[in-house]
């Protein structure tokens, strides 16, 4: 079998007849950079790399970390001193009551404290 | 939330902060939810929640509940408001006691099942509750607290009446004591503490 040139015949050709539209892509769509659909620009490949999906600053992941253990306990020490609050008022004990009132709210100028002192995470 | 107005700087503020995002949004809600139960306990240190017996003790008047009880027997009747159910029992020696019927788990009714422990018991069904017969305070399950009391007499001519309400494990005499001093503020009884009792 010959080929009468060296062109492949039109119907096997891939792209398009206008020649216009069979620039390389960077060209025809300048907005298509390779690092789009990332927002990260010093993303430069595609597919995860090394350290993807990792904290970008742990020591700031930390610190949020202890905040929220800090108020989850703050929370936890509340639950347990409503229940006895609760419990002291029925039985008469509206002094208890109290003291159980001015303990939580310690425990939620803590917790709010906690929550303050991240000026980035909050 | 960093105040920076380079938008390099920013971008990369946002980029480290969104791994954070969850963490930080429940960091939030848990505050708030701190305050809250701050707010909650002001509410029940304040009085919001119902407490049988806290129907003016001064002017509740003493009820007669029956007319006669026989032993082993119980009477249910609303004790001192309109919605504070309770009950009496006669026990096998003659003691009438009285209690709200109000669980203090859950608040469902409590039963009195006379064939159940030594001398009977009030049983909760809802969750297995058991309270004694006698103090009210708690055998068994789950409810936190003793039942309320209501105190009974029973008088010459058999009838009993109910005249006056103990809160939770509160003793007979404290709550005696408690109430005599809200009829008549100022008298002092010797056999009571000093101040009537709060
Ligand atoms: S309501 Fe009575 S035991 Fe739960």
């Amino acid at each position: 079998m010959t080929f009468p040139s060296a062109e492949p015949p039109h119907w096997s050709r891939p792209g398009s007849d206008e020649p216009r539209l069979n620039r390389p892509v960077p060209e025809r769509y300048p907005q298509i950079r390779p690092t789009s659909g990332y927002a990260d620009p010093r993303v430069v490949h595609s597919g995860p790399g090394p350290g993807a999906g990792t904290e970008q600053e742990p020591e700031r992941s930390a610190v949020l970390s202890a905040r929220l253990v800090i108020v989850l306990s703050v929370v936890a020490g509340q639950l347990w001193a409503l229940n006895v609050g609760v419990d002291a008022w029925m039985q008469g004990r509206t002094g208890t009551a109290w003291w159980c009132t001015g303990f939580e709210a310690l425990s939620f100028v803590i917790a709010l404290g906690a929550w303050w002192l991240g000026p980035r995470d909050r | 939330m960093t105040g920076t107005t380079d938008p390099e700087e920013a971008l990369r503020d946002r980029i480290s902060a969104d791994s954070l995002t969850s963490r930080r949004d429940y960091l939030r809600v848990m505050t708030t939810v701190s305050g809250g139960l701050l707010v909650g306990s002001v509410a029940v240190s304040a009085g919001v929640l119902h407490r049988h017996g806290d129907a003016e003790a001064a002017e509740v008047p003493e009820l007669r509940v029956a007319d006669r009880l026989a032993r082993g027997q119980a009477v249910l009747f609303n004790y001192p408001g309109e919605h504070d159910r309770a009950m009496a029992v006669k026990l096998a020696d003659d003691t009438v006691v009285g209690y709200s019927t109000v669980c203090t788990h859950l608040a469902c009714g409590v039963l009195w099942k006379e064939h159940r422990g030594e001398e009977g018991e009030l049983y909760c069904p809802c969750h297995e509750g058991s309270f004694d017969i006698r103090t009210g305070a708690v055998t068994g399950g789950p409810p936190p607290r003793g039942l309320p009391k209501v105190l009974m007499v029973e008088r010459a001519d058999g009838s009993v009446w109910a005249v006056g309400t103990a809160f939770s494990d509160e003793s007979v005499r404290h709550a005696a004591c408690r109430q005599l001093g809200a009829i008549r503020p100022g008298t002092t009884v010797p056999s009571c503490p000093s101040g009537g009792g709060n």
